[in-house]
């Protein structure tokens, strides 16, 4: 699979984080962000970053399978 | 921050609804169907509630079956009407921008071997009346438009739709669960036979509601046990949730006007500050609808994504959309007024209430701004 990279400092990312920007910004998008640099986009914590992760796997999302 | 914008999926509950259930919880708390002293209170104040809920709606008491919410009175009304006629293979009208209490409904009684007939809707959410007159035929039993939807706030015209009803001799029920508490109801001006109403729409308790059922009309119980409500709805009668419900109607009502007023500021509120902020947006639904509820698509963005970035920044809102992983599932409704796949995947709803302030709606603008600049 082609590894995708943080948009602002560059880390290769998991494939929760790749999953939480298609939920965040839409399923096609080209933006994709490391949690710590997502947290500071969006202006919230990491921590509610891994909540909604943890929530979008118990409603059974399959981008995060 | 902390805004709820959600209104329409619930509200809060009324703090002197709150106050005015306690004593039904902890201190009257006997079974209001028995026959000693202890009883005597709860009965009371179970009659007090039935005439001030009928009195909200120009009801006559009798004609007021509490319910569990708005579901079960949809399930009632459709459900038992059409069972009464089973024999008959009966058909069942509807619209196809119900809630799924209704739909649902009668898909339950499709499998039962009824049939069903679904209207459809203009681009706003509109029955048109001509419709209804076309689809009614000898079978048809029941007829059921809600009074205003849930995703886009669109009313509908239901005084006419049930004077066609009525023309054919058929019954008509309305769901008017997101209505009742916010815009006037008179269900002697609006004609249904049936009604259905849900308490945490109008700042009441969740788990209770009512049907309305206009007096000299036959309907089977749908829970069947004891002899409460008139014998036809049977279960222990929940005294704290009926008062609750009824003393949050009465408020709302007695500050329709005013909260309506107040709501329908903040929606033009909200959208003149859409346009200023050239936030470029299409709006759903009818100019005849709820006050506070606004259904808006941003063409080509992601609906469910800005629900869960608006969540992000501490704002509770709605979407006519959910991702389903490889497609966006989009709702039936939006289906249903024909918008595009683009527009309807990009379609959040906000529904403000009394309690919602300017400060809200500047706040939720500026998120909404934020989900722009990417």
């Amino acid at each position: 699979m082609r590894k995708i990279f943080c948009c602002e400092c560059g880390k290769a990312l998991t494939k929760d984080e790749t999953a939480l920007c298609k939920k965040l910004f839409g399923i096609d998008t080209n933006e994709f962000y490391c949690l710590n640099c997502l947290a500071e986009y969006l202006e919230c914590s990491k921590v509610d970053l891994e909540i909604k992760i943890q929530e979008f796997k118990e409603q059974g999302c399959t981008l995060f399978l | 921050m902390k805004i709820y914008a959600d209104n329409a999926a619930t509200t809060k509950l009324d703090a002197e609804a709150f106050e005015a259930m306690k004593p039904w919880l902890l201190d009257e708390y006997a079974n209001a169907s028995q026959s000693y002293s202890f009883s005597r209170k709860p009965k009371v104040a179970l009659n007090q509630a039935r005439e001030l809920i009928a009195a909200c709606i120009n009801a006559e008491s009798q004609e007021i079956f509490f319910t569990s919410g708005g579901t079960e009175s949809d399930n009632w009304a459709i459900k038992s009407s059409a069972l009464a006629n089973l024999n008959e293979r009966p058909n069942i009208i509807t619209s196809a921008i119900e809630h799924k209490a209704v739909l649902n409904s009668c898909a339950a009684m499709k499998n039962l071997g009824c049939s069903v007939t679904i209207l459809p809707v203009d681009n706003f959410g509109t029955v048109n009346p001509a419709d209804l007159q076309e689809k009614i035929f000898l079978q048809t039993k029941i007829i059921s438009v809600m009074l205003a939807n849930n995703e886009v706030g669109t009313i509908q015209p239901i005084k006419t739709l049930a004077d066609i009803a009525h023309a054919s001799g058929k019954i008509f029920h309305t769901d008017a669960v997101q209505a009742v508490g916010h815009i006037p109801v008179d269900v002697k001006l609006l004609g249904a036979d049936m009604l259905s109403a849900s308490a945490h729409k109008f700042n009441g308790p969740k788990g209770i509601g009512f049907l309305y059922v206009r007096d000299g009309l036959k309907l089977l119980p749908y829970i069947d046990g004891g002899g409460q409500e008139f014998s036809r709805r049977a279960g222990t009668e929940n005294i704290a949730s009926i008062v609750g419900m009824a003393v949050a109607l009465k408020k709302n009502i007695d500050a329709l006007d005013k909260n309506r007023e107040h709501v329908k500021n903040l929606e033009q509120l909200f959208m003149r500050e859409l346009e200023r902020n050239h936030i470029p947006h299409t709006r759903n639904g009818s100019e005849h609808s709820l006050p506070g509820l606004i259904s808006l698509s941003f063409d080509g963005l992601d609906g469910e994504a800005i629900f869960h970035r608006l969540d992000l920044m501490g704002i509770s809102i709605s979407t006519g959309s959910a991702c389903d992983s490889k497609k966006i599932q989009v709702s039936h409704v939006l289906k249903a007024l024909h918008l595009s796949e683009s527009r309807a995947k990009g379609t959040i709803r906000i529904s403000l209430g009394k309690d919602n302030t300017s400060e809200d709606v500047h706040a939720i603008v500026a998120a909404l701004k934020k989900c722009f600049r990417d």
